[in-house]
């Protein structure tokens, strides 16, 4: 399924059809849009992964399963290498100068490191959206959704590209907000309506995953909220997993929660402890988990 | 962030706990009372306990509110949001202790001032009295310090209470066909009653304690279920 580019394309749209039975979008944008189907939630192993900026190791050791159709949250003070992590599931850690992995990390059970496989394809399908909004500031709203599209499928028709932004735009809550300035510039929107645009973008391209780097802490509560019933909705067709600081984001979006620990300064970060959310937020199994979700230490 | 860290929420949240349970306290001064009010057809004391049951009342609003404020503003987890939930339940239990007592001082006067008084009845309610309050202030210690077993002794300590209650009963059906000493003798088997759910408010408490400390919450012993 990671293959050369061009063919794991193909590979992914047959089996799509196949389990789906629905024919390709080709419709316009009259209204009968739906939310994109996605490919489907895919799994994520990590598997003894160790990650190192040059000669500093940032984690050590970390093993764990993120699951599709359900919100992993990471949490862990600063430094303890969980957007780190985050950032090697879909190979834009790599993209550090000097940054290196060792271990597996398994997309629904292909090695994303493995030879031959193309890096751009797995950050197609597993997407990432940040921590400060940031659609491309010349582009319009419309373009900001297609813009994955045009880097990942070649040649499209416009009435196809125009189904596919208004169901990425409707799946990401915006379309209400945006269907009457979609030529406007996306760098226009409110802080809330961007970051949902840069939802939008991710999952226009139907990625199987989706990475949330703290994606609410440059918004106001409201649109934080927004974004959490986003995310929940999401979480219906891919696989999410999201760093945040807040951990009441944590207990209120995720269903699973990984903390992230460091043994002391100047030492890597390692996962201390994963499991069901509500019980990490109320019968930790470790003191240190306990501690940090109780907010007694950093 | 400083190890240091919350200390004014800890603390607060541990005072709150220390005035939560030292509501046990009043509840023992208070049958400590009662069961002197019953041996004496003391009616001006079973007035004092009738009337000092606003400080109990007013324990229970005041650490009720401050736990709520708790929730509200410091977004407890784990550990704290346990205990504030355990302490809520506690609470409770202590608020309908003393309302047991206050139950038991108001018949007093019903039974008049020199009432048919049998002995061995009076005297198994006192021992009742006098077990209940060991079981108040296990309860409050075992809450203290978290000790699940002596939480669960309670249980055992609750059984000889509730074998004394039953004796009670026994005894009120021997006390012949005298319609003034059967009334006194039913009077008696409402403040032997009360005394019994004094025991088992303090038996709810060690559920508590369990919960605090494992996250878990089981009846100790299922009245609905006696044998399983």
């Amino acid at each position: 399924m990671l293959g050369a580019a061009g063919t794991r394309r193909d590979a992914a749209d047959a089996g799509q059809a196949e389990t789906t039975g629905e024919t390709p979008v080709t419709g316009t944008s009259s209204g009968a849009a739906t939310v994109p189907v996605g490919r489907g939630a895919k799994t994520i192993e990590a598997k003894d992964v160790n990650l190192f900026y040059g000669e500093f190791q940032a984690v050590e050791s970390v093993s764990m399963s993120i699951e599709p159709n359900k919100v992993t949250a990471l949490i862990g003070s600063s430094g303890c290498g969980k957007t780190t992590f985050l950032r090697a599931l879909n190979r834009m850690h790599e993209l550090t100068p000097g940054a290196s992995v060792k271990g597996e990390i398994r997309l629904d059970g292909e090695d994303v490191y493995g030879a031959g496989v193309d890096p751009v394809q797995v950050r197609r399908l597993v997407g990432m959206v940040f921590q400060s909004p940031n659609p491309f500031p010349t582009m319009s709203v419309y373009e900001n959704v297609a813009a994955g599209l045009n880097l990942n499928a070649g040649r499209m028709k416009k009435t196809e590209k125009d189904g596919i932004v208004e169901r990425s735009l409707r799946g990401a809550n915006l379309w209400e907000e945006v269907k009457d300035r979609l030529d406007k510039p996306g760098s226009g929107l409110s802080g809330g309506q961007q970051q949902r645009l840069c939802i939008a973008r991710a999952i226009a391209v139907e990625p199987e995953v989706l990475l949330m780097d703290e994606p609410c802490s440059a918004l106001d509560p409201v649109a934080t909220l927004a974004i959490e019933d986003l995310i929940r909705e999401l979480k219906d067709r891919y696989t999410i997993a999201i760093v945040t600081h807040n951990m009441q984001q944590a207990a209120r979006a995720s269903d699973v929660t990984a903390f992230f620990n460091l043994e002391k300064s100047g030492r890597p970060g390692r996962l201390v402890e994963i499991g069901p959310t509500e019980k990490i937020f109320t019968k930790p199994d470790q003191e240190a988990t306990e501690d940090y979700v109780s907010g007694r230490f950093g | 962030m400083p190890e240091s860290a919350r200390t004014e929420y800890q603390e607060e949240l541990s005072n709150l706990e220390a005035s939560g349970l030292g509501g046990l306290d009043l509840v023992s001064t208070a049958l400590s009372r009662t069961m002197e009010a019953v041996e004496h057809q003391d009616i001006e004391l079973a007035q004092i306990v009738v009337a000092d049951d606003d400080r109990i009342d007013g324990r229970y609003l005041e650490v009720h509110q401050a736990l709520i404020t708790l929730l509200a503003t410091q977004s407890p987890v784990a550990t704290d949001l346990r205990l504030i939930s355990a302490l809520l339940h506690v609470l409770k239990n202590v608020e309908r202790m003393g309302d047991q007592c206050v139950n038991i001082c108001k018949v007093i006067p019903i039974t008049g001032n020199e009432p048919p008084a049998d002995a061995e009845m009076v005297r198994m309610i006192l021992a009742m009295g006098t077990q209940t309050r060991t079981l108040i202030s296990q309860a409050k210690r075992a809450f203290a310090e978290r000790d699940i077993e002596m939480a669960r002794d309670l249980v055992r300590q609750d059984d000889v209470v509730d074998d004394l209650n039953r004796d009670c009963f026994r005894l009120a059906l021997e006390l012949g066909d005298d319609a003034d000493k059967r009334e006194w003798a039913m009077t008696m088997l409402l403040a032997a009653r009360a005394i019994e759910r004094i025991g088992d408010n303090a038996v709810d408490i060690g559920e508590q304690v369990a919960f605090v400390v494992t996250g878990l919450f089981r009846e100790f012993e299922d009245a609905s279920h006696p044998e399983g």
